[in-house]
């Protein structure tokens, strides 16, 4: 039983924060995720800004996630605008967020999360004895980059979208030329389910309401209703009456719960359990080889969902580039008026929410941005209480690596525009 | 794919304070070198926060200068020019504010893609001070850009020096 875990610097994960775990005559009393929060800064920073300024400056929230900051943004905005896109708009968006969780899934599932899974420290151990399975995760990575590169511009926070589309279409026959990348990548993806599958995860099971963003004609990623397994559908519009934030003391970031106060879940595992009939013919084979069953409510097992929303993205986008069609004008064109508006999208992490507040002239009166690990810190501390009992019953060390595992599984990212996170364990008595 | 002889890569966040000083560093030296920074064989880059993404841009290159602000402790504004060996010590607990940092990935290209890394590589970091998000440079950091811009170049010119000289004159080098 530890009396005292004393981790000095927690790897492996996107953020900046702290770990608080206090033990105090043999028991936990005291659990603490805190995590330092930029998108707070960036909604005073987009004040008085013009709203077609909105998207490039979200997407420098994050290093990771730019396009889910750009995509929540530009619906938003073109909500209160009463704007319609086209639907090559639309397809070339939903090929874009495609891209982004390509990187970040793989990223996840064999650097971040999959060096516990295989008892490494690091992904650099896991290299050393197996360099072509993280060769391979580097490539398909690097083919999800070379597509926000062809869309975006650039790949690290790219420059393309705006309200109303994209400031110009992107070359067919670029995006073309990485359709054979793309089905390489598929193979991989599927080979990975299998893998994931086969990886030893620790035992928790917890009762979840899962959140995500949902639709009757696709597994969602850019657009739809809000599902919720405890409540039912909602518009994207009545998020904020049903899901609200609260100001914890202890940390500066904000936490978010449920209007009964209850914390709630966002990311893979949310959407997997509420639309996995929605998932295209790979990902659904790949899911039924896999044999899941639902509810799937064990945390660790959230790098299984990303494997399979690896496969559906690869899918995705393969389709998507096949139908590519530009034509006529890449953005709709937008008439400036008051008005608030409201979007969720998925993030790689989970749903992202962005209201905005808009005068006559098209500036920024207010800015809200709810980020998906924003929404699961709370629940991120339930499941740490549930396995306190199984942390008290590890010797120090593997009880230190456990509470990690946790948190690790949540794909933690603030943002990269943060970087240290310091873990501190500490004993109650001093 | 013949691999340009030279990458020079500005990383950092400029919302994030010192952060910004990578990506200044090497506005300044291609504003000031443009018959170096412009040369067909030279390639640059300004990366907010590439993480593993890194690799991919060093690639294609021959040999690669990464601008970068780090802290380890050392009075803000210090310019540190750290060779392929030295860079172990900025690995993971001196790390530089990118998640991913800097040794890390290049630790992880060395072990996988040894053949396709650049032979030689130097960070040339500048000690950050403050990285408060919404917080201009430091007035100790601002100071050293202009240094940090001529030390760029001076590496550049080591670097291209086998490529600049005359074709005669390359045989013996």
């Amino acid at each position: 039983m530890p009396e005292t875990i004393h981790v000095p610097a927690m790897a492996r994960v996107e953020g900046e924060g702290a770990l608080y775990i206090g033990v105090e005559d043999g028991s936990v009393k005291e659990i603490r995720v805190d995590i330092y929060e930029p998108p707070r800064f960036f909604e005073g920073f987009l004040r008085g800004r013009f709203l077609q300024d909105v998207p490039d400056i979200t997407a420098r929230i994050c290093g990771i996630c730019p396009v889910a900051y750009q995509m929540s943004a530009v619906r938003a905005l073109e909500a209160a605008l009463n704007v319609n896109v086209t639907p090559q708009v639309r397809a070339l968006r939903n090929l874009f967020y495609c891209g982004e969780w390509i990187e970040s899934h793989v990223l996840h599932i064999f650097m971040l999360q999959g060096p516990d899974l295989t008892g490494h420290e690091s992904a650099l151990s896991l290299a050393q004895v197996a360099p072509e399975l993280v060769k391979t995760a580097l490539h398909m990575k690097k083919i999800g980059n070379q597509l926000l590169r062809v869309i975006g511009g650039r790949s690290v926070h790219p420059v393309n979208a705006c309200v109303g589309g994209f400031y110009s279409w992107p070359d067919a026959g670029e995006l073309r030329a990485l359709v054979p990348e793309l089905e390489w990548g598929l193979e991989q993806a599927r080979a990975a389910v299998t893998w994931a599958k086969g990886l030893p995860y620790p035992q928790l099971e917890v009762d979840y309401e899962f959140v995500a963003v949902h639709r009757e004609d696709e597994y969602a990623i850019l657009d739809g209703n809000i599902l919720s397994s405890q409540r039912g559908l909602l518009d994207e519009a009545d998020f904020e009456t049903n899901y609200l934030e609260r100001h914890e003391r202890r940390s500066n970031a904000l936490h978010s719960y449920t209007a009964e106060g209850k914390p709630y879940l966002v990311g893979p595992l949310a959407r997997l359990n509420l639309n996995h009939e929605y998932l295209g013919e790979n990902a659904s084979l790949a899911l039924k080889e896999a044999g899941i069953q639902f509810p799937l409510s064990n945390p660790y097992k959230s790098l299984v969902a990303r494997a399979i929303e690896t496969v559906e993205v690869f899918e995705r986008a393969i389709h998507l580039i096949r139908q590519y069609a530009p034509g006529g004008p890449s953005a709709s064109e937008l008439t400036l008026k008051a008005g608030s508006g409201a979007a969720a999208s998925e993030a790689p992490r989970g749903l992202l929410y962005h209201r905005y507040n808009l005068d006559a002239n098209g500036l920024v009166e207010q800015a809200k941005i709810v980020p998906p690990t924003a929404q699961n810190l709370g629940r991120m501390e339930a499941d740490l209480w549930q396995l306190a009992p199984q942390l008290l019953a590890m010797p120090h060390e593997e009880a230190t690596l456990a509470a990690e595992h946790l948190l690790r599984a949540y794909d933690p990212c603030i943002s990269c525009a943060t970087h240290f996170l310091k873990l501190k364990v500490y004993d109650a008595k001093g | 794919m013949p691999k340009a002889k030279l990458l020079v890569i500005g990383l950092g966040q400029d919302l994030r304070g010192d952060d910004a000083v990578g990506l200044e560093v090497v506005k300044r030296w291609q504003a000031e070198n443009p018959e170096i920074a412009e040369d067909p064989e030279v390639v640059v880059e300004l990366a907010p926060l590439p993480g593993l993404s890194l690799l991919s841009f060093l690639e294609c290159v021959e040999a690669a200068i990464l601008v970068d602000a780090v802290q380890s402790g050392a009075a803000p504004g210090t310019l540190h020019v750290l060779e392929r060996e030295d860079l172990a010590s900025f690995g993971s607990d001196a790390r530089s504010a990118h998640g991913w940092g800097v040794g890390e990935t290049l630790a992880l290209g060395e072990d996988l893609y040894r053949e396709k890394m650049p032979e030689q590589v130097y960070l040339l970091a500048i000690e950050a001070g403050s990285l408060e998000l919404g917080s201009p440079m430091s007035a100790a950091v601002q100071e050293v850009v202009a240094a940090a811009a001529r030390k760029l170049q001076d590496l550049a010119m080591q670097l291209l020096a086998p490529h600049l000289m005359p074709e005669t004159q390359r045989a013996s080098v």
